[in-house]
């Protein structure tokens, strides 16, 4: 079904997870790749990932850039420059699904290290699903099939506010259509979901000038201490 | 009229069609709050209200869906004010009609504990609002609902709160479970148990998709079943839905023999859709179904039906056991969770919980430990408490069709445990015996389990729901009356036909060899009926002696269980003792072996001091693993690991200093809490394993903690180090506000901070004492706090 559905992962990027511990380039130990292993086992048993998108005309204003036929608004510099030269926006939310939250926490109870190393695998996952719902993007939006793409930009970016989570979900009807919420404090639920605005655009678009600059960890983040980066 | 009459004067029922669609036609904007329109475009309304009248529905549903002070919040108009005029407009458009006008209420859009943050009493009082201000509307509708747990505060809060009919459906996906993987049998179980007048399915998918879903709702329910089915799915860029009303109501036809009362549409359907339908029932008879619900308890995602031997662990219980009970004065719920999840592993098919401890507020603990077992274990529970307040207050709280343990033929007992049991939809344990004990002959217990069998039905409790406990006495002290706990077991069973249940391994008590006799007498008492043994199952011969049972009796087929279980090489249940490599404590420890590291733990304790063993052991290998990471040469799973494998033999430790009546080793109390807003808990429950590990009490208070629970908390425990994570950016000034409020209050204590989004200066800033980069650095700081 078009603009929404399901994602059967084969696997879980586990060089992903592991980069996300901090492993870097150095050899796990057998410990943790045995952790891995089973640690996928039992989400590819049990997630469900799904994602949900819908395309949108924008037109950028003073206070920020309006997404037409709804009553967002997008505001913030970081999304303004992402969605500059842009006509149109995809609003993409992906999630992992409950079961995700339910095996980590499983984990919590008896395992901290395998709840660590869940936690982990879980967020490459989303990725995972962030990519196959863009690939379904490119598959099923042929008629915009000529418009370059930006990546994904999603609310806590930079200075693009995350308290729009909620009215984002609502107009993908996430929470009936994959089960997607966000609590108060504006956290997703599932945790281990994602939303996102993809441009769309008849220029091509320059690459990525932001990067680690306006990210809010760039003074803590594991990554950049060691030279690397998430990846975002 | 009312929707009982309706029921009777029409072979089916119509509903209505999709409302936010409708209003978006008419201009309401993505992402707006519909139920604004009842004030603002209330002729909109009647509009949309009016054609369905006029197209056939009978009933209509009133734009209430999202009105809850949750999702209002957004247009800032009150509950109270939205619904009522919601009802209003839909009555005046349902004049000159007979068609009914229902409270129509949604998921509150937030996701309740535990995988979201709002709790089941915030969501209760937040429909209670809802049904209150709906009293003028003719019935209540709960639909959409994704989550068993809150379609379950809803129907309380409506049953409480109103005497409205209530039909309740829940949105299935093609898997046939909801996006919380709800099962549509626990579904059923619980809404029917719960007392709603009609059950079903609305959105999720087309009629042609839902066939699956309605047959299965239809076999697990007795009650009407109502099918709302969207037309189809919406196109990204048109949202238009696929399927035209001819065929919508060519597909909803074929869901007739499944024997469905109410039919209507959901999301994309429109007054052509009703008018449809109307023709295709239109002379049609209602096909009347015949079920027969099994003897059953659920969780929202398991469904356990007593048709073979279930076991029942019993497991979570301090009767007897020092280290349950220190758990308990401790409130440390992980290791009864430890117990839930141990006995699942070994075979347990439903877990007996009871939290009865003098020194304790059983209430409060009961609650506690139900919504923290039901957060990581998916078997149904069975609810155990002598006290009626603990026992309402678990199955409040409960996620599904729990057992009740239990009524007894005692007056008091029937009249104050039995219409809990009616009231929340449980299945109960009824123990034969009364004012007078236990009768000493299988006549008078058989006798007694009629009475509390005749008691529930005349309340209303389904036969099915009925288990009898025959209650075992101990051999050595009446090695004459065993056979009339086996005999009353089987005439309960073959006279009675209810489902029995009993509590094996008192019969050895007092005798050598105990798991010998309890393992034969588990046997006797499976041949001549016994369904739900109550046993601990990690004892190996126990659950083998059910599984052989099975095998025997031809309950598993081509012994595809047995063989799976001891099929394998070495796998049998009595195992052999294993030749272990040369191996000491801290290699145990540096390589996270933990059931290596508890067995050379006890072997040492045999001749070596706990203390000497935390100090000279434990500790430095501890130490060693954490100068490896800090070094880089081993990696944050792999310290976890180690963490994890000292705390296996910090256990063996305890145990073995509460056996001997002391204390537990602490070298100081350490408060740790992920601060109010933030739900990102694992960094902290890291640095907890760690901190325990080197000997530290730590008192959790978890995540999304108010200030003042921090503040109360370290007054009360006399606590001199806090510490606090936050994850968000956003919830940084909570971390700032606790610290505000522990110094106001002059507590004498430290306080260190962490988590992901904290710079050593921002700590500085707010006022913290320590900056923890990791949860290595947070054990330094404790050493340096405490001087240890």
């Amino acid at each position: 079904m078009k603009g929404c559905g399901s994602v059967v992962l084969e696997e879980l990027d586990k060089r992903e997870a592991l980069r996300y511990m901090g492993f870097g380039s150095s050899a796990p130990d057998p410990g943790t790749l045995a952790l891995l292993e089973e640690c996928e086992k039992r989400l590819l048993r049990v997630i469900k990932p799904c994602f949900v998108y819908r395309c949108f005309d924008i037109k950028a204003g003073n206070e920020g850039v309006e997404v037409l036929n709804t009553d967002l608004l997008l505001r913030g510099k970081d999304i303004g420059s992402h969605l500059s030269g842009c006509c149109k926006c995809i609003l993409l939310a992906s999630t992992l699904s409950m079961q995700a939250d339910a095996v980590i926490r499983q984990y919590e109870a008896v395992d901290m290290a395998a709840a660590f190393v869940a936690d982990m695998l879980a967020s490459a996952a989303v990725e995972q699903v962030c990519e196959r719902a863009e690939d379904r993007i490119t598959a099923e939006l042929t008629e915009f099939g000529d418009l370059y793409r930006t990546w994904r930009f999603s609310p806590g970016y930079g200075d693009f506010p995350l308290d729009i989570q909620g009215k984002f979900l609502d107009i993908l009807d996430a929470p009936k259509r994959i089960g997607l919420c966000a609590n108060v404090n504006n956290i997703l639920i599932p945790r281990k979901s994602v939303t996102a605005v993809i441009g769309l655009s008849e220029e091509k678009i320059p690459r990525a000038r932001q990067g680690c600059s306006i990210c809010n960890m760039r003074d803590t983040c594991g990554f950049r201490k060691r030279g690397d980066h998430c990846g975002a | 009229m009312g929707l009982k009459e309706l029921s009777e004067k029409k072979e089916f029922i119509l509903l209505d069609g999709a409302m936010g669609t409708m209003l978006q036609a008419a201009g309401l904007k993505m992402g707006e709050t519909p139920e604004a329109w009842n004030i603002e475009h209330p002729e909109e309304l009647y509009k949309i209200h009016r054609q369905y009248v006029e197209s056939g529905s009978d009933i209509i549903y009133a734009n209430t869906f999202g009105a809850n002070r949750h999702k209002l919040a957004k247009c800032g108009y009150p509950t109270d004010r939205v619904i009522k005029e919601a009802i209003r407009i839909a009555r005046s458009a349902a004049e000159g009609y007979d068609t009914l006008v229902a409270l129509d209420v949604g998921p509150i859009g937030q996701m309740l504990e535990p995988t979201g943050t709002l709790t089941f009493e915030e969501a209760y009082d937040i429909y209670k609002e809802m049904v209150i201000a709906g009293s003028d509307a003719d019935l209540i509708v709960f639909e959409t609902m994704t989550d068993l747990y809150d379609l379950k505060a809803a129907i309380l809060a409506a049953k409480e709160n109103s005497c409205l009919p209530v039909i309740c459906t829940m949105t299935f996906e093609e898997n046939m479970r909801t996006f919380t993987g709800t099962d549509i049998a626990a579904m059923c179980l619980t809404a029917e148990g719960l007392g709603v007048d009609a059950i079903g399915v609305n959105c999720s998918l087309g009629p042609k998709e839902l066939y699956p879903v309605v047959e299965k709702i239809t076999k697990w329910t007795t009650l009407p079943v109502v099918v709302k089915p969207n037309a189809g799915l919406p196109d990204p860029v048109t949202n238009l839905y696929n399927c035209g009303p001819e065929e919508f109501a060519e597909l909803a036809e074929k869901l007739l023999p499944l024997g469905i009362k109410f039919i209507g549409g959901c999301c994309g359907t429109d007054p052509r859709y009703i008018k449809e339908l109307k023709k295709m029932v239109t002379g049609r008879k209602y096909v009347q179904r015949n079920v027969q619900i099994p003897a059953a308890c659920c969780s929202a995602t398991d469904v356990v039906v007593i048709d073979q031997p279930r076991v029942i662990g019993e497991r979570i219980n301090p009767t007897g056991k020092k280290r349950f009970k220190q758990a308990l004065l401790e409130g440390d719920i992980d290791y009864i969770l430890g117990q839930a999840i141990e006995q699942i592993h070994a075979g347990a098919d439903i877990l007996d919980v009871n939290v009865g401890l003098p020194a304790i507020d059983e209430r409060a603990m009961m609650v506690r430990a139900v919504k923290a077992l039901q957060s990581v274990v998916e078997v149904p529970l069975q609810l155990d408490s002598t006290i009626p307040e603990v026992m309402e207050a678990a199955l409040r709280v409960y996620n599904g069709k729990p057992i009740v343990n239990s009524v007894n033929a005692e007056e008091k007992s029937l009249n104050t445990v039995l219409p809990l049991v009616k009231k929340y939809g449980a299945a109960v344990v009824g123990l034969t015996l009364d004012e007078n004990g236990i009768p000493k002959t299988a006549q008078k217990r058989f006798e007694l389990a009629k009475k509390i069998l005749d008691r529930a039905m005349a309340i209303g409790i389904r036969r099915e729901d009925v288990y009898i406990d025959c209650l075992t006495l101990t051999a050595s002290a009446e090695q004459e009356n065993v056979m009339q706990t086996v005999n009353a077991v089987r005439r309960v069973k073959e006279e009675l036909g209810l489902k029995t249940v009993l509590g094996v391994s008192n019969i050895s008590f007092g005798l050598p060899s105990r798991e010998i006799v309890n393992h034969n007498f588990l046997m006797m008492c499976l041949t001549s009926g016994l369904d739900l043994p109550i046993m601990n199952p990690n004892i190996d011969s126990m659950i083998a002696t059910v599984r052989t049972y099975k095998l025997l009796t031809n309950i598993d087929k081509n012994s595809v269980d047995f063989i799976a279980h001891y099929g394998g090489e070495g796998s049998g249940p009595v195992k052999k003792a294993e030749a272990k490599p040369v191996m000491d404590l801290p290699y145990a420890i540096e390589n996270g072996l933990k059931g290596e590291g508890a067995d050379i733990t006890a072997e040492l304790l045999k001749t070596t001091d706990a203390m000497v063993i935390v100090n000279e052991m434990l500790v430095p290998a501890l130490d060693k693993a954490g100068e490896r990471f800090e070094q880089g040469k081993i990696f944050l799973p792999q310290l976890i690991q180690t963490a994890g494998a000292a705390q296996a033999c910090f256990e063996v430790i305890k145990q073995k200093m509460l056996s001997e009546g002391g204390g537990g080793v602490s070298k100081g109390k350490i408060i740790l809490a992920t601060v109010k807003g933030d739900i990102h808990d694992i960094g902290k429950n890291i640095v907890k394993v760690l901190l325990e590990n080197y000997g530290y009490e730590v008192i959790d208070l978890g995540k999304d903690v108010d200030y003042q629970t921090v503040v109360d908390a370290a007054i009360e425990n006399d606590v001199h180090l806090v510490g606090l994570s936050a994850l968000m950016t956003t919830t940084l000034v909570s971390m700032e506000e606790t610290i505000k409020l522990l110094r106001k209050n002059n507590v004498d204590c430290k306080i260190m901070v962490g988590g992901a989004v904290v710079t050593p200066e921002y700590a500085e800033q707010i006022g913290a004492d320590f900056y923890s980069r990791d949860a290595k650095q947070s054990v330094d700081i404790a050493r340096q706090v405490f001087g240890n």
